[in-house]
């Protein structure tokens, strides 16, 4: 129990030092656009006295580093700052309507509101890669060098040439508009996840089938296996006892690198989906350069990756105690 | 090894056995998959850099009674325009082409730049180890903590995205692999015996360096540079696709399907064709990459 404390409490040091160092990164690059975030918010008819009020109100006429501590307490309170464009009702507010800094919707809220989806998405996705590719890995390690192998060889490549907003132009334009068996575009029920899940499962699943036949294929070669022929065991046996708990450690290592690689992939499908998660949220907030959304997004994608890879190394520490050490 | 680092001083007269880069090339020529890839990634780059010297279709000539034809299988459709025309005529066949041209030269641009960025930082890292280690891995963790789409819709919103910007961001979002596998090759690499034994000679830490990259480094991310030649031209398709990419008028397969996306229910194929290209281009470079991958591992293994 001691070793794992130690090893949380390490881990989390690190993690929130990775999101300091993102959060200050993207804080800063958004300061060196171009544009005064005031002159955005109330539009190109107001007058010039107006938007400099307006800036110091907001406190952007003050040192940099003095608005990146104001923007780390909000952090910490939860608080990610104001949108320059959406108001509280969720509608783009008009550029030109004379309304205070104050209506604007909170970053948090916006994305609170569209995170669940997301979150649904992201579940379903991965659960479609698990099932593509734990059946043809493993077929693929086990028979390596014949057909089994090749199929997954061949069926990973053509996965991964699939350019994942093409894929997705293409089944919505066959599966849903022409021949009408599953719903997409914008979101009704639960079948609205279902085209845009598939998308990103095909771009995520190569890299999975492909890992796991090589560590199921090298596994398999290992004495302890042989010994536990001897041992008499089946081969059913050896392949779920042995082969697959020695197999589990890469995969699940694997899973924590590639949390980057599906919120990227969840932001472009939704996009083309009209999927209202935060990709879509993040897709428009660049046409409209609303920064502060684009600034949490980032950090809030960064934070998620630091946890899930906190959860990945304790659920492989579980299977594998040598790990431990 | 050894024989070349001593042989600024004595000659010694070895008769020198079949080196790992050459098994590797060797072993995945023998795959089927590698001559499939090899030959649709000929076919088409002669394609894409011959096929535009001697036509006379234009990428970007505006042809208005020509506008949407369909491919050529369909009714209506003609060998004139393979491929079909867009809504302002413009021939989807050489757009394809010129597109494809625009994307290798950016993603082969990046590759090259993100491994020149990445060995580097991982050389220093396991070369020098103590804080300098500690820094740039830190940076290579929060780095990786971004998703490499986020990071680039961050810096092409802000900056003007020409086509060397577009460079520069991809190489600067995808360093950090790179940046990984060198560092745990030199860091085994430095405590090995002629590493030790070109320092006693004098040997500079650049020198060391420099000459751990060739034999060690390369062939094992050969591979990896192949496949992300392919993983560079979706991306940089994405970013035309959300228009932050290369801008128009210059053809981009993103900003061709993005285009074409208008237009998906009365002329479907000037979204799905060109991508059908852009598939096929990225095919061909993933069989080549997966035969690689699949020769560096019987390589590690010893079986070749």
């Amino acid at each position: 129990m001691g070793f794992i404390l130690t090893f949380l409490a390490r881990r989390l040091a690190q993690g929130l030092l990775i999101i300091l160092v993102v959060s200050f990164a993207i804080f800063a690059l958004v300061r060196m656009a171009p544009g005064d975030p005031a002159r955005t918010i109330l539009g190109g008819m107001a007058s010039d006295e107006l938007v400099e009020a307006t800036a110091k109100e907001m406190g952007l006429r003050d040192p940099i580093l003095v608005q990146y501590g104001r923007y780390l307490t909000g952090l910490l309170q939860g608080d990610l700052g104001n949108s320059y464009i959406k108001t509280e009702s969720g509608g783009a507010a008009m550029a030109n309507q004379d309304q205070g800094v104050s209506s604007r919707a909170s970053v948090t809220t916006l994305i609170a509101n569209t995170l669940p989806y997301t979150l649904q998405l992201a579940g379903l996705a991965l659960l479609l890669t698990l099932v593509i590719s734990i059946p043809i890995g493993i077929a693929g390690g086990v028979h390596a060098g014949r057909w089994q192998d090749k199929f997954a060889v061949y069926l990973s490549s053509i996965f991964v040439s699939l350019p994942n907003f093409w894929f997705a132009i293409v089944l919505a334009l066959v599966v849903t508009a022409r021949l009408g068996w599953i719903p997409s575009i914008g979101y009704q029920n639960f079948a609205y996840t279902i085209l845009p899940a598939i998308v990103i499962a095909v771009e995520m699943s190569p890299i999975f089938i492909r890992s796991l036949s090589v560590s199921v294929a090298d596994t398999l070669r290992q004495t302890f296996v042989e010994v536990a022929a001897v041992r008499g065991l089946g081969p059913r046996k050896i392949l779920y006892g042995h082969v697959l708990r020695n197999a589990a450690v890469p995969i699940l290592n694997l899973f924590g690198v590639q949390v980057g690689a599906l919120l990227g992939g969840v932001l472009i499908v939704e996009y083309i989906f009209d999927y209202p998660g935060i990709g879509l949220l993040t897709v428009q907030a660049v046409t409209q350069r609303d920064f502060p959304v684009i600034q949490g997004v980032a950090i809030l994608s960064s934070a998620i990756f630091v946890v899930v890879n906190i959860l990945v190394d304790l659920a492989a520490a579980r299977i594998d105690p040598r790990l431990e050490s | 090894m050894a024989s070349e680092v001593l042989a600024g001083s004595t000659t010694i007269p070895v008769k020198r056995p079949i080196g790992p880069t050459r098994r590797l090339w060797a072993t995945a020529w023998k795959r089927p998959e590698f001559k499939v890839g090899l030959i649709i990634f000929v076919i088409l780059i002669g394609l894409a850099l011959i096929f535009p010297l001697v036509t006379e279709l234009s990428p970007v000539k505006i042809s208005v009674k020509d506008k949407f034809l369909p491919p050529f299988f369909m009714e209506g459709g003609s060998l004139a325009h393979p491929l079909g025309t867009d809504q302002l005529g413009r021939d989807l066949f050489i757009r394809s082409l010129i597109g494809l041209q625009n994307a290798l030269l950016i993603s082969f641009s990046t590759v090259i730049l993100m491994f020149i960025i990445g060995t580097t930082i991982g050389l220093v890292s396991g070369y020098k180890g103590g804080w300098v280690d500690t820094i740039l891995m830190r940076l290579t963790d929060a780095q990786l903590s971004i998703p490499l789409i986020i990071l680039a819709i961050v810096i092409l919103t802000i900056t003007r995205p020409t086509p060397l910007a577009v460079i520069l961001v991809l190489a600067l979002a995808s360093w950090p692999a790179y940046a990984r596998v060198t560092r745990s090759v030199a860091l085994t690499e430095r405590r090995r015996e002629y590493v030790r034994g070109a320092k006693i000679l004098g040997a500079s830490d650049l020198r060391i360096m420099l000459m751990l990259v060739a034999p060690n480094i390369l062939p094992p991310i050969a591979f990896v540079a192949i496949l992300d030649v392919a993983r560079m031209m979706i991306f940089e398709a994405i970013l035309g696709f959300i228009g932050i990419g290369v801008q128009p008028p210059t053809p981009t397969f993103g900003t061709i399907i993005s285009d074409g996306r208008k237009y998906l229910i009365n002329a479907w194929w000037i979204a799905t064709m060109p991508g059908a290209f852009l598939f096929l281009s990225l095919l061909s470079l993933n069989l080549m990459g997966a035969s690689l991958e699949r020769a560096r591992n019987m390589l590690l293994r010893g079986t070749i």
